[in-house]
């Protein structure tokens, strides 16, 4: 992996990276990414994609909100694990 | 005329109406409190799996099919990988590969010509929070997150910014008709993205720009005839356009760069691994196929032809499903379809303003005047039991204590005489006899007293002898 196309991942991850990492971690980068390179000498010709290996049958759910779902009455618990929240918000930095 | 050539390509979100969220029975509602209709499925907790809302799926094929779509045999959902806080799972759960819709189009009116736009793909996903900057920090409303939201993506082949928003409108009043979206572009639940590039004829669709942010077909059109200017004088003077997103600013009607870092998105789609690809059966067809209904512009067409109402009439008419439907079931019951058209675009339609009643309340029981009620009313009138005054009168009085017309007329002693000419007739040359002056007036050329003459008449009959009848009358008795 060239450097570039590390610091491009680790901005997206949201994940600073010490300058004198930078090689050290492409080179680590790149080592994996070779491990997962052996995958693609399978000879999948003709071989139909598999996402979903054990599920066959369509799994719908009834459109029927639950009142007594467990969760639907217990919002406040759910916003207050949020680092910060206010007014039911749930709060972070500024991201626009 | 401009030297480039426009194209233009709409996205439309629609949510559809469920009564739950697209993965997780939580309600699906606007403007409630923040955060009150969440759960850990759509706070993106850790571990949960996501449940298929069946009404969700067999809305979105139902538009697929009226939007004359190739109907996914499978359907496949995969994760649109991004980060930002409007969707807490750090991706969204959409369709790529296997959307539910390919290759539709739709016919809408733009002038005076029927024009067609092909849709590239239907897909459903789920929609995202909201989030209210102030300051150093936003604030996180998931209550949106996971309601059910369909993209409809047309081609890049709208010439102009005028058809963008006529298509606006007319895919708007289609999915109203067809029962799964209301449309409302205030409140979100109908949103649209434009892109829009310019290239020299020939020459195939130049680098678009994308513009966001615009919450009416109005202001997609001043937007996108903004984004056409500004495009023209870049190419014009030698330079290129910039692919990126723009911001609509509608107080200073102009489109602004988001001046994001221009990075080219990678969403690293992969299938859903939590959700198996839905595949519809026959019956589920079956369902879709029974939910297909006439469309408001072959509905307005036909209500032309079949009905002889005018473009203006048909139009009113069959904005809403509701009044078309509406509209037909009176005529069904014997009324002239004229006069109900007129009566609907006229007295209905100010009793109902009056009284805050939507035009899509009628036939509903939020509405007192019902089809059968109308038509009794038209059956009265036509058959001179009562004239239009009368009419008018009553109409108010079936919306106000909810009764049938033929009461109302009773209880009010209301029957016109009328049709019983003989006993009109002495009442007018009773009056004649005791106005002797004013009848020489009108002999001598003088038509303004035959007002005077028609008011003792209808003093006389409290209101129920039919104008045009006393006029005749008056004519016959005076001049011979």
């Amino acid at each position: 992996m060239k450097t570039e196309e590390l610091l491009i991942t680790a901005a997206q991850a949201q994940l600073a990276l010490p300058a004198e990492e930078e090689g050290r971690l492409a080179a680590a980068v790149t080592e994996m990414l070779d491990y997962f390179a052996k995958m693609s000498e399978v000879d999948v010709e003709n071989l139909e994609p598999t996402t979903h290996a054990l599920i066959r049958d369509n799994a719908l759910r009834a459109d029927n909100s639950n009142p007594n779902n467990k969760f639907n009455n217990n919002q406040e618990a759910l916003i207050e694990r949020a680092p910060e929240s206010n007014n039911n918000f749930i709060i972070i930095p500024n991201v626009l | 005329m401009s030297k480039y050539d426009t194209f233009i390509g709409l996205e439309i979100h629609i949510q559809l109406l469920t009564e739950t969220k697209i993965f997780c029975n939580c309600k699906s509602n606007f403007g409630d409190e923040p955060n009150s209709n969440v759960c850990p499925v759509c706070l993106g907790y850790p571990g949960v799996l996501p449940a298929l809302n069946e009404e969700a799926v067999k809305l979105s094929y139902i538009v697929c099919r009226a939007m004359n779509c190739d109907l996914a045999k499978e359907g496949v959902f995969e994760r649109k990988n991004y980060f930002y806080p409007d969707l807490t799972k750090n991706y969204q759960i959409s369709q790529f590969e296997k959307p539910f819709g390919r290759n539709g189009y739709f016919e809408y009116e733009s002038g005076d010509e029927i024009k067609k736009i092909r849709f590239h793909e239907i897909h459903l996903e789920e929609d995202a929070g909201k989030m209210i900057h102030e300051g150093d920090r936003s604030y996180c409303d998931y209550n949106r997150a996971g309601t059910c939201l369909l993209e409809i993506v047309t081609e890049p082949e709208f010439k102009e910014p005028q058809e963008a928003e006529d298509f606006l409108q007319a895919f708007r009043r289609a999915v109203r008709h067809l029962g799964v979206c209301d449309g409302n572009m205030d409140e979100g639940s109908m949103r649209c993205d434009a892109n829009i590039s310019l290239n020299l004829p020939g020459k195939g669709l130049g680098t678009k720009a994308e513009v966001k942010n615009v919450n009416s077909s109005r202001f997609v059109k001043k937007a996108l005839q903004y984004e056409r200017k500004r495009q023209e004088k870049i190419l014009k003077s030698g330079g290129t356009v910039i692919q990126e997103t723009r911001l609509w600013d509608e107080q200073r009607s102009v489109t602004e760069s988001m001046r994001t870092k221009e990075q080219a998105h990678d969403y690293r789609y992969f299938p859903e691994p939590d959700l198996p690809p839905f595949r519809p059966d026959e019956a589920f067809l079956q369902i879709v196929e029974e939910a297909q209904i006439e469309l408001p512009l072959a509905r307005k067409q036909r209500f032309m032809e079949q009905y002889k109402l005018t473009e203006v009439q048909a139009e009113w008419v069959c904005e809403e499903k509701q009044s078309a439907d509406f509209f037909e079931k009176v005529v069904s019951l014997g009324a002239d379809a004229v006069t109900t058209a007129k009566w609907l675009m006229g007295n209905i339609a100010k009793e109902l303003n009056a009284r805050n009643i939507a035009k899509t309340d009628l036939g509903t029981d939020s509405c007192q005047l019902t089809e059968k009620r109308l038509a009794e009313l038209f059956d009265l009138l036509s058959n001179n039991k009562i004239h239009a005054k009368i009419a008018v009168q009553t109409l108010q009085i079936i919306f106000d204590e909810d009764k049938n017309p033929t009461n109302i007329v009773k209880e009010n002693g209301w029957e016109q005489s009328a049709e019983d000419e003989g006993e009109l007739e002495n009442i007018v040359k009773q009056i004649l006899a005791d106005n002797p002056k004013v009848v020489e007036q009108i002999k001598g050329g003088d038509q303004k007293p035959r007002g005077f003459i028609v008011g003792k008449v209808m003093a006389a009959t409290k209101g129920t002898a039919n104008p045009q009848s006393v006029q005749a009358l008056i004519t016959k008795l005076i001049e011979g």
